[in-house]
């Protein structure tokens, strides 16, 4: 069982290093400009001084901070209107054609205007990434707390529990798997999102990073901080999903 | 004299009907409870039962009518009365413990610690004898075991009557006999008011000293009966007298040939 599950990944990381192994050739045949695509081996070579030396942190660091703070913020928001436009009507039907105009909205296209309001520093990107998390956070925490079963509710109020209760105690919880699942899409636009204002703002962090490394024909330095992109956007996953099981593992039944 | 813990006074309830005059549920219902007694409300499926004790629940408000629960008129569920639901596994919360299921039922109440809301929380588990289950999740027990947690939640509470919707409905027939006994104990240990729905002839008599026949809608109550079977009695031994037997006769004639309408 356990062999089992370890030997799962296996054929897809067989093909990944197949597919590596196949570029590695095709560029060194020369079937690939290595102009315009380096051999993995070179690549890998540049990131391996990045990490080593220390200078990957910096960037990191930056990039991350935007994602973290942005998430942390727009989730509470996406979770704070949420609820109350799914227990209040009043407050449904006053923001809920707001909420439907911005909704549908790339917030990439967000940046722009929010760089004239807020100029190019770390407030305009942490507003940008938070908006980017705040919608999909709402939608699904709307949904969630609709759908709350009218029994546990009159279970609370035949308890005498208060609203203010009932929403952290009962409402919050029931409604947590749909929480988790909008807040885990709003993950990767967090990224995206981070990374994008990096580039249109010119300033800091990987996304920065990856365009002057273009702009300035570093290619494998640019292909380097794209894996170790794709890298941060896999371990974001991963602790999500681990604290995201950690916290509905009463759903463990079946 | 005789206190009445629940008194419905000609209470009515219509619903909204889609192009159409609202439709008439329950038509002036009238109804004493004495504090201390088990009565049953006994009808047909879809007559309206559960609509009724979620009036007296404060869980619902009546069209028309009085309710009042120890003197005082029902807004809102009464610190008096719990409501325990017929969908069992509905009404506890996944996500916690049996224990802090039970504890859920005290532990918002001025003073009350944690640890001691725990210590209450194991203390009702014993009396519905599911000591050493307070770890489980609810979805880990029977259907049997469920409802006997939202019992042990419900009497954690300390009411004063106890509103039982179906509360037997869901399980097996040997399961249900254990409930109804440990139901009896309970009663009788406690001193506790019972009001319990049915559509079941026998668990109503076996267990209630009257039975009120509901009819069906516009329901209103067609006569209440005194059972007048001994106190204590055991759940199952009462159901070979020849009084069970004959109010058993009695209410399924009621309930069948008449088709439970009133006169």
């Amino acid at each position: 069982m356990r062999a089992e599950r370890l030997l799962a990944p296996l054929p897809g990381l067989l093909f990944l290093a197949l597919l590596l192994l196949v570029l590695e050739w095709a560029v060194g045949e020369g079937l690939i400009r290595r102009a315009l695509m380096p051999p993995p081996s070179a690549i890998w070579e540049v990131l391996r001084d990045l990490l080593l030396s220390g200078d990957v942190l910096p960037p990191l660091a930056a990039t991350l901070r935007l994602v973290l703070i942005g998430f942390a913020l727009g989730s509470a928001a996406g979770v704070a209107l949420g609820t109350a436009m799914g227990w209040w009507g009043a407050a449904y039907r006053l923001l809920e054609p707001l909420v439907e105009m911005l909704r549908p909205i790339p917030k990439a296209a967000l940046v722009p205007p929010l760089m004239l309001f807020l100029g190019i520093g770390d407030m305009m990107k942490i507003t940008s990434v938070a908006l980017a998390v705040t919608f999909p956070v709402l939608v699904n925490t709307l949904q969630g707390v609709r759908g709350v079963d009218r029994v546990l509710l009159d279970s609370a109020r035949t308890h005498g529990w208060g609203t203010g209760r009932a929403l952290r105690h009962v409402v919050l919880p029931a409604a947590l798997p749909f929480i988790l699942a909008g807040m885990r899409t709003s993950l990767g636009l967090a990224l995206i999102i981070a990374v994008l204002s990096e580039m249109l703002t010119g300033q800091g962090g990987l996304g920065f990073l990856i365009l002057d490394m273009q702009r300035s024909f570093l290619i494998r330095q640019m292909y380097a901080w794209l894996v170790i992109l794709a890298l941060v956007g896999l371990a974001l996953n991963a602790l999500f999903a681990w604290a995201e099981a950690r916290a509905l593992h009463w759903q463990q039944r079946q | 004299m005789e206190t009445l813990i629940l008194e419905l006074d000609a209470v009515g309830k219509s619903f909204p009907a889609r192009g159409g005059p609202p439709t008439l549920a329950m038509d002036r219902v009238s109804l004493s409870v004495r504090e201390g007694e088990f009565l049953s409300i006994l009808g047909p499926s879809g007559c309206g039962k559960s609509t009724l004790l979620q009036i007296a629940a404060g869980l619902m408000e009546p069209s028309a009518g009085a309710v009042r629960v120890a003197g005082r008129a029902v807004k809102g569920p009464p610190p008096e009365a719990v409501y325990v639901f017929q969908q069992y596994g509905r009404s506890l919360l996944p996500w916690r413990s049996v224990r802090d299921n039970v504890a859920f039922a005290v532990e918002h109440r001025p003073g009350m610690s944690r640890s001691r809301a725990r210590a209450v929380a194991d203390a009702q588990l014993a009396a519905v004898a599911l000591t050493g289950f307070g770890d489980h999740f609810p979805w880990q027990l029977s259907g049997g075991m469920q409802q006997r947690v939202a019992l042990a939640r419900a009497l954690a509470a300390e009411p004063r009557i106890l509103l039982m919707d179906e509360p037997f409905s869901a399980v097996d027939a040997l399961t249900r006999l254990d409930l109804h006994r440990l139901m009896l104990e309970l009663w009788e240990k406690r001193g506790l008011t019972v009001v319990l729905v049915t559509h079941d002839v026998e668990e109503a008599v076996a267990l209630s000293d009257r039975v009120a026949l509901l009819t069906k809608r516009p329901s209103t109550i067609a006569r209440v009966v005194e059972t007048g079977l001994p106190r204590p009695r055991d759940a199952v031994e009462v159901r070979e007298t020849a009084r069970f037997l004959e109010l058993r006769h009695e209410l399924l004639d009621a309930l069948l040939t008449r088709g439970g309408h009133a006169g």
